[in-house]
């Protein structure tokens, strides 16, 4: 009677939703990371481009911590924490990715060409 | 005679969808902040049956009255439920009223989905200014596609046993 058809559980624009939020999830921009942000203990300490290889020595709260910087990849070598979670996380690359010790209060971060406002 | 039925439907419609609201949220979840989303529900037949005033007056009482028995009132999560009720209701009417080809299952997932964006926004925006959106925007869009679909095939079934009881009828 009332526009009946219009309540069949299944129509055309609700298969294209689907698909269309599939398609948003697999193909999000993740960006490439620009510069990598080394903080101990909530303060910045150093800020290094992606693109140098490089290795630092952070002193953390507990022990000096080497950071590996290669290839446009970021990872912590090794960090006298007990647990190595940090370690195991490996590399990381893309922008608003991080890695976080938490025993020893180094916070490595990933940031796009603009800082934003905790960087500034 | 109208107006009662209407007046009836309007307060189980909000007393269900305030209960599952405080039921849902003391469920542990594996991702922090992710819910079934079950009060959207009656949000979508409240849209369906009573239209958008009553829609968004489902929405307020829930997100207040639900926060003031959770006791977080105007806390940050309260300003999230909140927001993302509003504007998904909102959207939901849009898609309602403009005759796209959409049926219960697809208004439902694009309220789910605007409900998640719209809190993924502020978070990103206003509270914690440092997390890179695109970085965490997969596995809630994702986990809203899932809850969305699900409150969809609920709707429908909870829409094809009250649609012969009840003669008014935004459609």
């Amino acid at each position: 009677m009332r526009q009946e058809s219009r309540f069949r559980p299944l129509k055309i624009g609700d298969i294209l939703i689907i698909i269309f939020f599939l398609f948003f999830i697999f193909f999000l921009p993740k960006k490439q990371g620009e510069k990598v942000i080394i903080s101990v203990d909530k303060t910045i300490n150093f800020v290094y481009p992606l693109n140098q290889n490089k290795e630092i020595i952070v002193n953390g709260k507990i022990g000096p911590a080497k950071v590996e910087i290669r290839d446009g990849k970021v990872r912590i070598l090794n960090s006298p924490c007990p647990l190595k979670i940090c370690e195991n996380k490996g590399w990381i690359s893309k922008k608003g990715d991080f890695i976080i010790c938490v025993p020893n209060r180094v916070i490595i971060k990933i940031e796009g060409r603009k800082y934003d406002a905790i960087t500034e | 005679m109208q107006s009662l039925n209407k007046i009836a439907y309007l307060s189980v419609f909000t007393a269900v969808s305030i209960s599952l609201f405080v039921v849902e949220s003391l469920f542990p979840t594996p991702i922090p902040g992710v819910r079934l989303g079950l009060a959207n529900i009656f949000i979508l037949l409240a849209l369906i049956f009573l239209g958008l005033k009553e829609a968004i007056f489902i929405g307020l009482l829930k997100s207040i009255v639900g926060s003031l028995i959770l006791a977080r009132l105007f806390t940050p999560s309260f300003i999230f439920s909140i927001s993302g009720t509003l504007v998904s209701t909102f959207i939901m009417w849009i898609i309602i009223k403009s005759h796209l080809p959409f049926s219960l299952l697809g208004i439902s997932i694009v309220g789910a989905e605007t409900h998640v964006i719209t809190q993924l926004f502020l978070a990103v925006f206003i509270f914690l200014p440092g997390v890179s959106f695109f970085y965490i925007a997969p596995i809630y869009i994702l986990s809203s596609l899932i809850t969305g679909s699900l409150v969809g095939a609920l709707t429908y079934l909870i829409f094809s046993k009250i649609k012969g009881r009840y003669n008014f009828c935004l459609f």
